[in-house]
């Protein structure tokens, strides 16, 4: 069967047995990707695979069903209605229409796909060869290359029927420096055409491993920190759960009653936007078939919005913001604005402090709820505004929207994360502890 | 599944055209997730996942495609990609001579997923949900998930391997969040078994609700700890993460076999105090993460990896086995079709010692008593974790005084399993999900209670 006869079997057969809407996403991945371990070509994936997610909706409630097979679509309709008849929530939940306006974008070059094995086989082992190309340099266990390209339908009995493509790549790699225990540096680069794939992110994950040999921790206490802006990008990840408008509705999020008020220091401005040049995150339409578009999370440190899905835009009288993403409310590309500080600046400005380049057990450590976290930590030691050692062993702790409040610089080194772009920042007086 | 006919087609294809071993993992899953919050059906989603992995070697280079494809043409030609990739090395005339012996099923099942209705799943949940909510006012709010999934696969390989195995897990999750003075906590607890429905007759969903509420209320309530270098003691069951996330990781074959783990070229040599003795057991019946056989056919077995401080054995697939020059321990796992299987950890567990658990907190003046971990994390090449204590106490003079929250614990593995200085008698496992480069897939972790000398507890500063 083909996916248009799948299509329009199961859209009958739902009308036959009385569902009132269905609504059916097709996506299928390609999945490209290459790893060295140890500059030896370890693993070469070449693939692809559908998935079919299909939904019913009846008195407000919906059921869904998925299936990696075009076979039967009867079945699956069934399996969906089945799976709709016990739920006993009266929540409220609705199908888009489609009428909205899509904002033109362009996700997919085809690039990826032309570009040559040969090509991408020399870009790993050119980052490769930049890591490895130092004495203090141990190994460089992982360098992985990794295309997507994901075809979308998503159509339903309203009369929705949306269709997009996208490609794109990311690269990341890890070594390993000499000293008396190992030290590791990180680092990735997110490409969504061959052209931005350079080797600049190689340069800094050998940096990042060299500077740390020697590393100690600190004493506990209130240092001012440079947040790398990798790092930043990581504790921002927390704003996912809080700017969701069901955990806002359901008492989950510490935004609640925020709108309109002052959470952040006032340098800084977050956006959510629906296209990003070079950002891999771009679509037009989100998983409900609503049109994505461009709001304001933070001017000048206010909150302006909860990000909405139809479901929690409709409790609140307000309009779909185009958020939703595979059940989940999410921003596209959540997007801090630089401040005029190079990276070096930013050091400079803190003169006796920390970097902070890594953190590590967001998902467990931090706790969205109520935005404490307490995380294990690496960085590097300011003393008048130089770099003069590694940081280890050290925890950092305290609230998302107390951090928030004490950012006081922002720099101009953006950097995007698969749906995050953000600067390096600088925050007062934050709780290290370490074991000196 | 495939015939033998198309399995042995796919794998001398492949070979025609490169490479010195050849695999085919077959697969078709029933998975069923059912989510209630405050005691309402919110979600229910299931379905079939149904795809294909083909894998070819030449020595130690590895390509892997997949597809849910299914038609013979599409198999063949992704074979033949394969077997492109890998070149120079090609076999023809391949005589495939299949291993005909079953693979012999040591976890019985009595009610599959798909037999057991819906509405049976969903009392359940209803019984774990109210004593959730009913085990203290300040529960604001309980979701309960219930998973289950029914694993049918085949695999088949140039060495002669076709085997087929069916893997059966159930698992109820429960989420309580508790309210205090504007301030929330949660508390979780998920248990699951390699078992089918009858997996209920042994676990009481009430209290197995009351567990998550209890954690959340006590939590809520709960100072900040004050950050430093302590004792800690880590509760059996849940906390063997610690030794799963700063240890076991760093045993894969995935990190060992490049040398990119601390205990790489290790084996026969003190690498944790004497107390410390551990395994990796996917033998154990019905267990979380045990099965008959691994992704790559091999037959599983109980895994001795460190005995009285001595590194005994890694977790070993096929390739890490070609890299190592050693055999396969039956570790390869995978989420499913869509990943390259590698070595992985089953049920890993630390081995009883000699103290009762009162003695082990009777023994120590001062420090902190994790009574149940969150997830952590580890980067195997330097051994670096980090841990989240979602149940936590003071002791102080020998005693568990009062409750504490927002502590975190870090070290690196090698480090830590030296300073092991008390092993409880009182063996017990929990069930988690573990996170790895073959995607996301069930594992017991375990311990009995032990106590570390000192560890570094990230929490509030004074």
């Amino acid at each position: 069967m083909t996916y248009k006869e799948f299509k329009e079997k199961a859209f009958a057969y739902s009308k036959k047995i009385g569902i009132e809407a269905c609504q059916i996403n097709y996506q299928n991945n390609k999945n490209f990707s290459l790893s060295l371990g140890n500059g030896e070509l370890e693993k070469y994936q070449d693939a692809s695979s559908y998935k079919i997610t299909l939904k019913v909706l009846k008195d407000g409630k919906i059921g869904s069903a998925f299936s990696e097979s075009l076979e039967d679509a009867e079945k699956i309709v069934d399996e969906a209605y089945e799976n709709l008849k016990l739920i006993d929530s009266e929540e409220i939940n609705y199908f888009y229409d489609g009428k909205g306006k899509y904002l033109e974008m362009n996700t997919y070059s085809g690039k990826f796909e032309e570009m040559e094995v040969n090509k991408k086989l020399e870009f790993v082992n050119n980052i490769h060869k930049e890591i490895s190309n130092d004495e203090k340099i141990a190994m460089v266990p992982m360098v992985v290359y990794q295309e997507i390209g994901i075809e979308n339908k998503l159509s339903n009995t309203y009369g929705l029927d949306l269709e997009n493509k996208m490609d794109g790549a990311f690269s990341y790699a890890m070594a390993v420096a000499k000293d008396t225990s190992p030290r590791s540096g990180v680092d990735y680069i997110v490409a969504s055409d061959p052209s931005k794939l350079t080797l600049d992110f190689a340069k800094n994950v050998k940096k990042f491993a060299i500077e740390k040999i020697g590393s100690k921790s600190v004493k506990s206490g209130k240092y001012d920190v440079v947040f790398l802006n990798s790092a930043f990008s990581d504790v921002l990840g927390m704003f996912n759960h809080m700017l969701s408008a069901e955990n806002i509705q359901k008492g989950l999020s510490p935004l609640k009653g925020k709108l309109n008020s002052k959470i952040g220091s006032n340098k800084l401005n977050i956006k959510d936007l629906a296209y990003y040049d070079g950002s891999i995150s771009n679509t037009p339409f989100d998983s409900e078939g609503v049109p994505t578009k461009d709001k304001v999370i933070l001017e000048d440190g206010i909150l302006k919005t909860y990000l909405y899905d139809l479901k929690t835009a409709k409790k609140d009288k307000v309009e779909p913001t185009g958020n939703s993403i595979s059940g989940r409310i999410t921003y596209m590309n959540l997007f801090v604005e630089p401040g005029i500080n190079s990276y070096e600046e930013l050091l400079k400005k803190v003169n006796n402090g920390i970097v902070i380049t890594e953190v590590e057990g967001m998902h467990s450590g931090a706790n969205p709820i109520s935005g404490d976290f307490s995380l294990g930590a690496q960085g590097l030691l300011i003393e008048n505004g130089k770099i003069i050692r590694g940081v280890e062993q050290i925890t950092i702790s305290g609230n998302f929207l107390d951090m928030l409040s004490k950012v006081s610089e922002i720099g101009n080194d953006m950097k995007i994360g698969q749906n995050i772009v953000n600067p390096s920042v600088i925050i007062k007086q934050m709780d290290i502890a370490g074991n000196i | 599944m495939l015939s033998k006919e198309t399995v042995e087609k796919i794998l001398s294809t492949l070979l025609k055209h490169g490479g010195d071993f050849a695999e085919v993992f077959v697969e078709d899953k029933y998975d069923n997730r059912i989510e209630m919050k405050d005691n309402k059906i919110q979600k229910i989603n299931s379905g079939i996942e149904k795809g294909i992995g083909i894998r070819g070697f030449l020595g130690t280079k590895s390509v892997y495609a997949y597809t849910n494809d299914f038609t013979e043409d599409n198999l063949l030609k992704v074979a033949k990609r394969v077997g492109q990739v890998l070149g120079e090395v090609t076999m023809n005339n391949i005589v495939l001579n299949f291993d005909k012996t079953e693979v012999q099923n040591i976890h019985p099942i009595h009610f599959y997923p798909q037999d057991i209705k819906k509405n049976e799943k969903v009392n359940i949940m209803k019984i774990a949900s109210e004593s959730a909510k009913n085990y203290s006012d300040l529960i604001k709010q309980v979701v309960v998930n219930f998973w289950d999934y029914d694993q049918k696969i085949l695999v088949a390989n140039s060495e002669g391997v076709f085997k087929q195995d069916r893997r059966i897990r159930n698992r109820l999750m429960i989420n309580s969040i508790a309210e205090f003075n504007g301030a929330r906590e949660s508390g979780f607890y998920g248990p699951g078994a390699g078992m089918g429905f009858e997996f209920f007759n042994i676990l009481n969903p009430r209290e197995a609700g009351e567990r998550a509420s209890r954690i959340a209320s006590r939590m809520v309530k709960a100072d900040y700890i004050e950050a430093g270098k302590m004792p800690v003691i880590i509760s059996n069951e849940f906390g063997g993460v610690i030794f799963h996330e700063a240890v076991g990781h760093a045993l894969e074959a995935s990190s060992v076999a490049k040398g990119a783990s601390v205990f790489s070229g290790k084996l026969g040599e003190k690498v944790a105090s004497e107390c410390v003795s551990a395994v990796d057991d996917p033998t154990i019946p019905n267990a979380w993460g045990s099965a008959n056989i691994d992704d790559e056919g091999t037959e599983t077995k109980r895994n001795l990896l460190i005995e009285k401080g001595i590194l005994k054995s890694y977790m070993i697939d096929k390739l890490g086995g070609r890299r190592m020059n050693m055999e396969s321990t039956g570790s390869s796992r995978r989420m499913n079709y869509k990943f390259a299987p590698t070595s992985r950890m089953s049920n890993t567990f630390i081995l009883a010692g000699d103290y009762y658990p009162e003695e082990i907190i009777s023994n120590t003046n001062n420090g902190l008593y994790a009574k149940s971990l969150g997830g952590g994390s580890v980067n195997p090449s330097t051994g670096e974790f980090n841990f989240a204590v979602n149940e936590g106490y003071l002791v102080e003079n020998g005693k568990i005084t009062k409750p504490v929250r927002g502590a975190t614990l870090i070290g690196k593995g090698y480090e830590v399993i030296k300073k092991i200085d008390m092993v409880g008698n009182d063996v017990a496992r929990g069930q988690g999900m573990c996170g790895a480069a073959s995607g996301s897939i069930p594992a017991d972790v375990g311990q009995p209670t032990i106590r570390v000398s000192e560890i570094v507890v990230g929490g509030r500063n004074k």
